[in-house]
């Protein structure tokens, strides 16, 4: 399918070449997923991941689709939570240094686990 | 379909020559049990220690955790279509090690946390401080990729169980729970004027470290499945996720589903259960969507008047759980969801990634970002290193006397969303 990846891990700029590169943190690159959401994308990816502990990654990759004239509602709803909620988590803690490349190599796998999902559709 | 678990208590554990159970002590062969993992050849080297409860030990990063067990009749030993050949579960005769566990440690990444304390306060939040531990750990030969890493940690747990659970095969076992049900237009005959009530177990399926099995297929290729309450009690389901500590199912809490216990327990009194919808976790916005279009069909095609949901994980799930809800509501169908709360330390923050106002009878099972002090260990089991993961977090966390500070987040089975854990709740 039609996508772009909107990442700040190095390791996913490197391997694809549909992505949008944020020269900054996870929270630079929610916002960015959250203005193209505005501008008529749809989301592919949920933003957030599935726990707790892969929120205070300092890397994250989300799919973006297809641009449509209009805004999807629901779209926006999830990316403006998902910003609060990870603002909420990570204003209380420091960014973990000590295993930046283990959390590139797992944002890595979970997208493309989330990739492969999408396969084979328009 | 019948069940009957029968419950070998176990009092306490020890390392032997043998594997065997005598007055409720279970005694293990350490060195059969090595050579039996080591049979795996991505494995380099296995450490079997003892952890009992109220020891001043710690166990850091737990994988998973595993209840011993042995089939005598019906099926196939072991876990079907994983660590043995394809057969069905939930019938027959399974015996239990009761207050026994097999806990495997083993980091496949380096932020990777999921503590068990014995003692102190960090014993009062996880279940796995009351039970007999046997811990494997886990190294792998060098150059492992992850994917295949995880499969060895995985399989070795299993295994371990495997060969310990055969300790209860010729012992009378203390106590035989039987667990049995008819097809559904048997028990709604049976029982016309109670609630149909299903249970849609929802589970982490988004990949490395954060996936589940059933029968060994990898639950994020499936559509959701119906399955009867018996077979997750009898070993069908198991936990590839080890990131998510507090509020990830472990094997153990699958084969001991405090949820389908429940319901089960109530089942002709005041409810007709009628089984288990296993419903995928996807991370994208489609997979979420056909998930809960395909749970409420099942709901609404079984013809159920209520229906209670439970969530693994924390995030992304959030919007799944909540998506379940709507729909099912809007069908007339009556739903109840089980989660924990991320609501910052104070408990006062919005707990859900997510919400809707469908969501009316809706239980939590414990904030994941409670902080808890964990005292200085005597001995640790596992990665001594890993502790600084847990205190790495915020200033301050680390204390001179060295107990640290830690969100209960890190605390295996803490806040246990189908319920399988020490916190309880208050009606408002």
């Amino acid at each position: 399918m039609k996508s772009i990846i909107i990442t700040n891990n190095p390791l996913v700029a490197e391997k694809y070449e549909n992505m949008f590169w944020i020269d900054g943190s996870v929270e630079e690159t929610l916002v960015k997923v959250r203005d193209m959401v505005y501008q008529g994308y749809e989301l592919v990816s949920h933003p957030l991941a599935a726990s707790l502990r892969m929120l205070f990654s300092p890397y994250r990759s989300v799919i973006v689709g297809r641009k449509n004239e209009k805004l999807d509602f629901d779209h926006a709803q999830i990316i403006e939570d998902s910003i609060i909620k990870y603002k909420n988590h990570t204003d209380a803690r420091k960014v973990e240094e000590s295993n930046r490349d283990d959390y590139k190599k797992m944002d890595l796998l979970l997208l493309e686990s989330a990739l492969s999902d999408e396969k084979g559709k328009w | 379909m019948k069940l009957e678990i029968g419950r070998i208590n176990i009092k306490d554990i020890q390392l032997g020559n043998e594997t065997y159970v005598k007055n409720g002590v279970l005694t293990v062969d350490k060195v059969g049990l090595i050579a039996t993992l080591k049979e795996d050849e991505r494995i380099k080297d296995i450490t079997i220690d003892i952890a009992k409860p109220g020891q001043k030990v710690r166990i850091i990063p737990v994988k998973d955790v595993i209840e011993p067990r042995v089939k005598i009749t019906g099926g196939i030993n072991g876990f079907p279509g994983v660590s043995s050949k394809q057969a069905q579960c939930g019938e027959g005769i399974t015996h239990v090690l009761y207050g026994a566990a097999v806990v495997t440690v083993g980091d496949i990444v380096g932020f990777q946390e999921g503590v068990i304390d014995m003692w102190g306060e960090g014993a009062l939040w996880t279940p796995f401080s009351k039970t007999f531990n046997l811990t494997v750990d886990i190294n792998v030969i060098d150059g492992l990729e992850p994917h295949n890493h995880e499969e060895t940690v995985r399989l070795a747990g299993l295994r371990a169980a495997e060969f310990v659970g055969q300790a209860g095969k010729n012992v009378t076992p203390d106590e035989v729970l039987t667990y049995e049900m008819g097809s559904i237009f048997e028990e709604s005959t049976k029982y016309p004027n109670l609630p149909k009530v299903l249970y849609a177990e929802m589970m982490i399926t988004q990949g490395l470290l954060h996936d589940t099995y059933i029968y060994g297929v990898n639950a994020q290729t499936i559509l959701p499945s119906l399955l009867h309450a018996n077979e997750e009690l009898d070993n069908a389901v198991i936990s590839g996720n080890c990131v998510a500590a507090c509020d990830k199912i472990t094997t153990y809490q699958h084969q001991n589903n405090s949820v389908i216990l429940d319901l089960y327990a109530q089942h002709g009194k005041e409810i007709n259960f009628m089984g288990c919808i296993m419903v995928p976790e996807h991370t994208t916005l489609s997979g979420k969507m056909r998930a809960s279009d395909y749970t409420a069909k099942l709901v609404k095609m079984l013809g159920a008047d209520a229906l209670v949901v439970s969530e693994e994980g924390y995030g992304n799930p959030d919007s799944d759980l909540l998506i379940i809800c709507k729909k099912c509501e809007k069908a007339g169908v009556k739903t109840v969801l089980i989660t924990d709360e991320c609501a910052g330390r104070d408990g006062m923050s919005q707990p859900l990634a997510d919400t809707a106002v469908e969501a009316v009878a809706v239980v939590s099972t414990g904030n994941v970002s409670h902080v808890v002090t964990l005292l200085p260990a005597e001995k640790v089991i596992g990665k001594a290193e890993a502790i600084a993961v847990l205190a790495g977090g915020w200033e301050g966390a680390l204390s001179a006397d060295g107990s640290l500070q830690c969100e209960l987040n890190a605390v295996i089975g803490a806040t246990s969303e189908i319920g399988f854990h020490n916190a309880t709740c208050r009606l408002y």
